[in-house]
């Protein structure tokens, strides 16, 4: 029987990764505690000797470190589909991976609800102030420093979505229930997307910014778009303007975005991601309105479990129909 | 000479609507009665509030004269006919006493539904996914080590009780519905507004909807017969796990009986903007990690607050050009 990997421990999942592959693959649990043990159980005779795929999360880079260029270089050739599990990708050298005749998959659905309804707490925690609300409170000092002229409503008020991707697509749903206005940005326009989300091309990039009380990123994050959020970008937002981050730190120049929020350009943030995580930029934690977050957007056992199971039915696909259905981008025919 | 109407608090938003809504139809008064005594003095035959036919009241009044109780309502001119509260509860005046007198008092339920509502979700969404304990961790350089995914949840495919389905509930059943939640509600008749995919409970088949409820969000006014409804025994007849949502009044729930059931772990959290004795907060309810804890921010937004200025002012409008106005409550129908 071929062999498989699961590289990062399932949390969830268990049984039904028992059911999934029950006749079909020998599941291998990754156990290596550092890089060069890993290395060396890949190699002929070694404990990962075989296996035709692999399963990945995040975790496995606290051990092993990320899959860069020289990780994708030790795998043996037998190796041809690596399931990823996340909607992000980018401890994945996807180049190297091409090279090699290795396909990598994601889990771009399971996440679009956890994450969205994130995006959507960070919303409301910045333009009505609740984050900081609560802070005043449990220092005892009741609501006293809140000012209501600068809460907002949701209601009425212009969402531009960076990215209308199956996040953004799912935060436009969410947010139209009140609803705001959904304007959106994103390389080409998402056939998918309703009448009501209105589409802004490069050309008009300016005149979207320009309009929004609230702008939330949802691109993925790669040689091209990391500081794509950049001073000039942040400039054309009015003054007041919130930004939401739940996609990647990097995404954003975050000492532009400090600067804005210093001189009072930005009214506020609500960030679930930062550009060196665990690590928190001190200075964020001093502005009143920032509501942050420690990278939650999918932090339920529910979402979890959706995405291990979908990882691992996109491995199971690469076994029994040559190919899983979430092939990223970059591996597309 | 034209009528005359009191201004009892001051307005923040809405002095300009003020002067047109009034210019040609009554005189417009400004409380400044420093204290209860004194203003009932002022109110006497002969006082400056001698002739005031209707008085735009909101409950920044109370600072200087107290609650519109019994005892002040008998001390209000003969001439006064109408009250006009700024808000949704108006359990700040004794109703029954301004009916024996023939005062007729309006309130403005629709302004503060979209806000309030607003609350509700933010607390709903911090409640399940355990957001407002994450940023305390992030907040204390924690980063999201303590956090359990198992017993953070989405809140898609979960069901939601609203108990009173007025305007805030159906509101937050609209934003619910996004999702969608299931939603399910108690209310004392059947709402004719709530959609097809609002189920009833009657009082009957109460115990049957609070089994089957992930979060229970409390909307209804306080009463004299709704102080302490959502008791002990209802607690206990919702599922461990539950989570309890007030952006209601903090009497309409048993304080001590939640607090025993977050200290058991029958509860799986609370999210609450209302306290019983605010601006006072029972110190327990700070030590529960996932208890989310606003400061009555419900409709603390300039945008708000200026509809529900404008609206309780239109209501005195009509009162003194009408004899009637859209917004009469139920006692004084």
């Amino acid at each position: 029987m071929v062999r498989v990997m699961i590289c990062g421990d399932l949390a969830w999942a268990h049984k039904e990764c028992e059911e999934l592959f029950r006749g079909i693959a020998d599941v291998i649990r990754m156990d290596s505690s550092n890089r060069d043990e890993f290395f060396a159980g890949l190699q002929k005779g070694g404990k990962y000797d075989g296996i035709v795929g692999i399963y990945r999360h995040n975790i496995s880079a606290d051990y092993i470190g990320i899959f860069d260029k020289e990780l994708i270089a030790k795998l043996p050739s037998s190796v041809k589909w690596i399931a990823h599990n996340g909607a992000g990708y980018d401890q994945i050298d996807v180049t190297a991976c091409k090279e090699r005749g290795i396909t990598v998959s994601n889990t771009p659905g399971a996440v679009d609800d956890a994450t969205a309804t994130t995006a959507l707490y960070l919303v409301i925690s910045a333009l009505r102030h609740f984050a900081h609300a609560e802070q005043n409170l449990r220092a005892g000092k009741w609501k006293s420093g809140h000012k209501a002229g600068n809460a907002h409503d949701l209601t009425g008020r212009t969402l531009a979505i960076l990215g209308l991707g199956g996040i953004g697509l799912r935060l436009a749903e969410l947010a139209h229930a009140f609803p705001m206005r959904i304007v959106y940005y994103s390389r080409g326009k998402n056939p998918l997307a309703p009448d009501w989300c209105e589409y802004f091309e490069t050309d008009r990039l300016d005149e979207m910014l320009a309009q929004a009380d609230v702008l939330s990123v949802h691109v993925p994050l790669r040689e091209d778009t990391e500081g794509m959020v950049d001073e000039k970008m942040i400039r054309k937002l009015k003054k007041g303007t919130v930004i939401v981050n739940t996609a990647r730190g990097k995404v954003i120049d975050e000492a532009a975005m400090i600067r804005a929020l210093e001189d009072g350009h930005l009214g506020g943030v609500g960030l679930d991601v930062y550009p060196n995580e665990p690590e928190v930029n001190p200075r964020l934690l001093e502005f009143p309105n920032a509501t942050l977050l420690p990278h939650m957007g999918t932090e339920t056992c529910d979402s979890q479990k959706k995405m291990e199971i979908r990882a691992l039915t996109n491995l199971l696909d690469y076994l029994t129909k040559g190919q899983g259905s979430d092939i990223i981008p970059e591996h597309k025919q | 000479m034209p009528p005359h109407v009191l201004l009892c608090g001051s307005l923040s938003w809405a002095q300009e609507e003020c002067q047109e809504l009034f210019r040609g139809v009554a005189e417009v008064l400004h409380l400044d009665s420093p204290s209860r005594d004194e203003f009932f003095a002022d109110c006497k035959p002969g006082g400056k509030y001698d002739a005031v036919v209707g008085i735009y009241r909101n409950n920044l009044s109370r600072g200087y004269i107290g609650v519109f109780d019994k005892e002040l309502i008998a001390h209000l001119p003969s001439s006064l006919k109408w009250i006009a509260h700024q808000g949704a509860g108006y359990d700040n005046i004794d109703a029954q006493a301004c009916k024996a007198r023939g005062i007729t008092i309006s309130n403005t339920p629709g302004a503060v539904d979209d806000a309030t509502a607003t609350t509700a979700l933010y607390l709903m969404i911090s409640a399940l996914r355990h957001f407002a304990q994450a940023e305390r961790d992030l907040r204390a350089g924690n980063w999201k080590y303590a956090h359990n995914a198992g017993s953070a949840h989405d809140l898609t495919g979960r069901t939601l009780a609203i108990l009173g389905l007025g305007g805030i509930g159906l509101r937050f059943a609209e934003l619910a519905h996004a999702f969608p939640m299931r939603v399910v509600y108690h209310s004392r008749n059947r709402n004719p507004e709530a959609p097809e995919w609002c189920q009833y409970f009657d009082a009957e088949r109460l115990d049957e909807m609070l089994t089957q409820a992930d979060v229970l969000s409390v909307h209804v006014p306080l009463r004299p017969d709704t102080v302490g409804f959502v008791d002990e025994r209802m607690i206990r007849k919702l599922k461990k796990g539950a989570v309890i949502v007030n952006t209601a009044r903090g009497k309409v729930i048993d304080e001590d009986a939640m607090i025993r059931a977050l200290e058991d772990g029958h509860l799986g959290g609370v999210g609450l903007d209302v306290y019983p004795n605010e601006p006072n907060i029972n110190p327990r309810l700070l030590e529960f990690k996932n208890a989310t804890l606003l400061p009555h921010m419900g409709a603390s937004t300039g945008d708000t607050m200026k509809k529900m200025e404008v609206r309780a002012l239109t209501n005195l409008r009509d009162f003194v050009m009408c004899g009637t106005c859209a917004d009469i409550v139920p006692e004084c129908r």
